[in-house]
């Protein structure tokens, strides 16, 4: 079955290299034929990649200890859940796994563009193609470099196959009695969904590069190529912020420390793309509307693609430290040479095609909604390129000084912070700013009761005793924000109502679904609000404290007391579990009570069977109240807790949950895109002849 | 065909020229802005990243400044006192050994760690005390160290 997984991946490789040299053939010579052949041939790498991952899926489920990979991320005593997400799990699977998810996109752009893009199609295949082809080859040829060689003149034997560092279908010599297992930490829900998601989103993003790829090839830079790939463009984003919000539930879980984000580099390096991913999203609307700004989403979409890239490449080569830390591979040098590849031809075509990429408006004034687009484009791109420095430094320093200097956690805050809350600003002023040239009167209208709703919020905080100048400052801006928001759905249930003598629900049902991009965005906005509003309240307002405890006796945060029960020990289907037993009271009155476990996975390997601990947490909409077990003598049934209190955090979570809806809402079909994507098309027609 | 005409399909072109150059400064100001928080930031939080050689071998001008070491653990030197919550360990590379104080909550894989990022601080009794722990396991089990943050 390796030797079948194996030739799958191999003929993959050789059916994408195929489409192509097909494809860009097929555009060359105007042949239909080859270009159908091309587009089969995508077809058929969809469908070997898809059996390569069915049959590791098949080796993880049913324990084929013989798969290197199987011995080491599954076991049998480890729940079916994590054996499936094993997948994903390591190196050499997460590698199969963007290139089926890639295989699969391609194979979608193919047939929803059957009769559409005849003329950028070609390229889109070359581009994904190329792409895929890079991706398998790193599972099927690219071995440490000296063996590269000897491996190309006999693919399909496996004893060479099992010399590849990428191969996810290398086997052992003996058959194990049992696996190694997923490292428990892995072994959380969040963990089963949080890298599929961030794939999705980096996976997805290549597709409107590939269109991007292919206008800029086929001079047909008009805005044909965004309008079509905007959905791609807003799932992808849509999974990069899933990606980021799973991550962060899964470090707030199961790491241990009470927070949910610590700069870390692959933590970076899943918010990079985002950033840079944001931008695009805005300002690809200026080219829509005004055909401006073409050169710049050229760049973002290229720097989204590259900074997609570089976060696999960052967490799969452990060129970084970092709390993923995998394993040292050397899978580095070919990632960074594909990095470079692509960034050197994408900037020489664009400066090659420059003259087609002249702007047909003019930036009016300062004060208008384009500038604030601009505005919040550069502060997004800033942001990413901050984070970026700060996280690549370390290994440039070293490179050129032989010093190695680095930055923790400190410097992202003291750098993003500030602009950050521009960007928070900005979210709340842009609306309030027409487009071409607002004047200033009107501004200060538009202002004037937003402004009002965020002196009123200062106040209350003031009376209720939040003294903290900068989590005031930005609950206020936070308070103006939502206000201009709110402001601006009143208006148009408003114009609704009188235009159409709509009610209340019906009026705010039509508003959203008539012009889901523009209030499925406010949505989007009210969900960012939110989750800074909780990452304020837990960054600024933590509390913590910590106590051993014997049995009976109490420790006190806040209005919080907890009271240590005992300590309870069972075994589960895979694990040992020492829970701490605690009742909580809330101002004297007992609210619940709370179990944070310390548990211990055994192994057949003692080296290999570990401790993780596990946290208990109660939220509510003002607090989270997080307990850790930090130590435990069973012997004498004492406890040391480490209790926090994160003020507001839940509303990080609920945050993003909103931000979800409102990206969807924009995803949907939309009858006023489609007759502008129709336009665009006739328009371009026109102007190519 | 050549005598089809063609619509012109150019949009409502602004006339006003010469405006550009307002808004290249406004776009370099914030640029610089940006680059200049980046950069003043990186300068006033930037740590050294050192191995205990070059630890030892700077000494005397690292007493008290926040520093980043890497160094192989020796795991027979760990202690944890689960009452206070502070963990001692050695770190030990060839000859020089430094002792090292941790108060918090232990990364679950520190009994399987081989080398130990600490950031911290060299105190006077030549003894670091660290604030962050990472902990690097063998690489090829692809094991998990566990960052633990001490805030």
């Amino acid at each position: 079955m390796a030797d079948l997984g194996y030739a799958s991946l191999f003929l993959s490789l050789l059916f994408a290299l195929y489409a192509v040299g097909a494809a860009i053939y097929a555009a060359r010579r105007n042949r239909a034929d080859v270009y159908a052949s091309a587009r089969n041939a995508i077809y058929v790498v969809a469908a070997l990649t898809t059996l390569a991952v069915a049959i590791l899926e098949w080796a993880l489920i049913t324990h084929q200890f013989r798969f290197e990979y199987v011995a080491r991320q599954t076991s049998r005593a480890q729940p079916l859940l994590y054996n499936v997400s094993a997948l994903w799990g390591g190196q050499e699977g997460s590698l199969l796994f963007w290139a089926w998810i890639l295989a699969l996109f391609t194979a979608v752009v193919l047939v929803q563009n059957r009769r559409k893009n005849q003329e950028l199609m070609p390229y889109v295949i070359a581009g994904l193609g190329t792409t895929l082809a890079f991706f398998l080859a790193l599972m099927t040829i690219a071995a440490n470099p000296e063996e590269v060689g000897s491996v190309i003149a006999l693919p399909l034997t496996s004893t060479l196959a099992a010399s590849l560092v990428g191969s996810p279908f290398r086997m052992l010599d003996f058959l194990p009695r049992d696996g190694n297992g997923l490292n428990p930490l892995l072994q959380n829900p969040g963990m089963f969904i949080h890298p599929v998601t961030q794939y999705l989103g980096y996976v997805g993003f290549t597709i409107p590069f590939a269109f991007a790829m292919a206008a800029l090839f086929t001079r047909r830079l008009s805005d044909v190529w965004i309008r079509t790939t905007r959905r791609w463009t807003l799932v992808s984003w849509l999974f990069l912020s899933l990606g980021l919000v799973f991550g962060m539930q899964w470090a707030y879980m199961e790491l241990g420390w009470g927070g949910y984000w610590g700069w870390d580099p692959v933590e970076n390096a899943s918010l990079m793309p985002w950033l840079t991913g944001t931008a695009f999203l805005h300002s690809v609307m200026i080219q829509e509307k005004r055909g401006m700004l073409k050169v710049w989403n050229l760049v973002l979409v290229m720097l989204t693609f590259i900074l997609s890239l570089l976060g696999t490449f960052i967490t799969r080569s452990g060129v970084i430290e970092s709390v993923h830390a995998f394993g040292v591979s050397s899978l580095g040098p070919w990632f960074l040479v594909f990095l470079g590849v692509t960034l050197l031809s994408f900037l020489y075509l664009m400066f090659e095609r420059m003259n087609d990429l002249k702007e047909e408006n003019e930036l009016d004034s300062l004060l208008s909604r384009e500038s604030s687009f601009l505005l919040n484009n550069l502060i997004l791109v800033g942001a990413a390129f901050a984070t970026l420095w700060g996280t690549i430094f370390p290994m440039v320093s070293e490179a050129i000084t032989q010093k190695k200097v680095t930055v923790g956690a400190p410097f992202f805050n003291q750098v993003n912070g500030p602009i950050f809350f521009a960007l928070i600003v900005l979210i709340g002023i842009c609306p309030l700013i027409g487009w071409r040239r607002a004047t200033f009167e009107n501004l200060v209208r538009n202002f004037l009761r937003p402004l009002i709703v965020a002196i009123l919020a200062t106040v209350v905080l003031v009376i209720v005793g939040v003294n903290n100048p900068i989590s005031n400052l930005v609950f206020s801006v936070c308070a103006f924000v939502l206000a201009t928001i709110a402001l601006e759905f009143y208006r148009g249930l408003l114009a609704r109502r009188r235009q159409y003598n709509e009610n209340w629900v019906a009026a705010g049902v039509n508003l959203v679904s008539q012009n889901r991009r523009r209030y499925g965005g406010y949505i989007v906005h009210i969900g960012v609000i939110l989750a800074v509003i909780g990452i304020a309240g837990s960054t600024f307002h933590q509390v913590e404290t910590q106590a051993n405890l014997k049995s009976g006796e109490t420790l006190r945060i806040k209005n919080f007391t907890l009271q240590f029960d005992g300590l309870q020990i069972y075994p589960t289907e895979n694990h040992q579990v020492i829970a701490a037993q605690l009742s909580v009271f809330e101002n004297g009155a007992r609210v619940g009570s709370l179990a944070p476990e310390k548990d211990f996975y055994p192994s057949p390997n003692p080296d290999m069977s570990q401790w993780t601990t596990e946290v208990a947490v109660r939220t509510t909409a003002t607090e989270d109240l997080y307990v850790i077990l930090a130590g435990f003598d069973d012997k004498a049934g004492t406890a040391t807790l480490k209790v926090i209190v994160n003020p507001l955090i839940v509303w990080l979570w609920v945050g993003f949950a909103v931000l979800v809806g409102g990206t969807l809402i924009a995803v949907l079909p939309d009858p006023r895109e489609e007759r502008a994507l129709a336009r665009a098309r006739t328009q371009e027609v026109l102007v190519q002849a | 065909m050549s005598s089809v005409a063609v619509p012109t399909v150019e949009r409502t072109a602004s006339v006003k020229t010469g405006g550009k150059w307002k808004f290249m400064i406004a776009g370099l100001l914030i640029l610089g802005a940006v680059a200049f928080v980046t950069f003043s930031s990186f300068q006033s939080n930037a740590i050294y990243y050192l191995n205990l050689k070059e630890l030892n071998a700077q000494r005397g001008s690292l007493i008290n400044q926040p520093v980043r070491i890497n160094a192989p653990l020796d795991k027979s030197s760990i202690q944890f006192d689960d009452k206070t919550l502070t963990l001692k360990f050695n770190l030990q590379e060839d000859n020089y050994i430094l002792p090292v104080v941790y108060k918090g909550v232990v990364p679950d894989t520190m009994d399987k760690g081989e080398t130990v990022v600490a950031e911290g601080k060299l105190g006077q009794d030549g003894v670091f005390y660290a604030n962050t722990l990472l902990v690097k396991c063998p690489s090829k089990y692809e094991s998990e160290p566990n960052a633990s943050d001490a805030k």
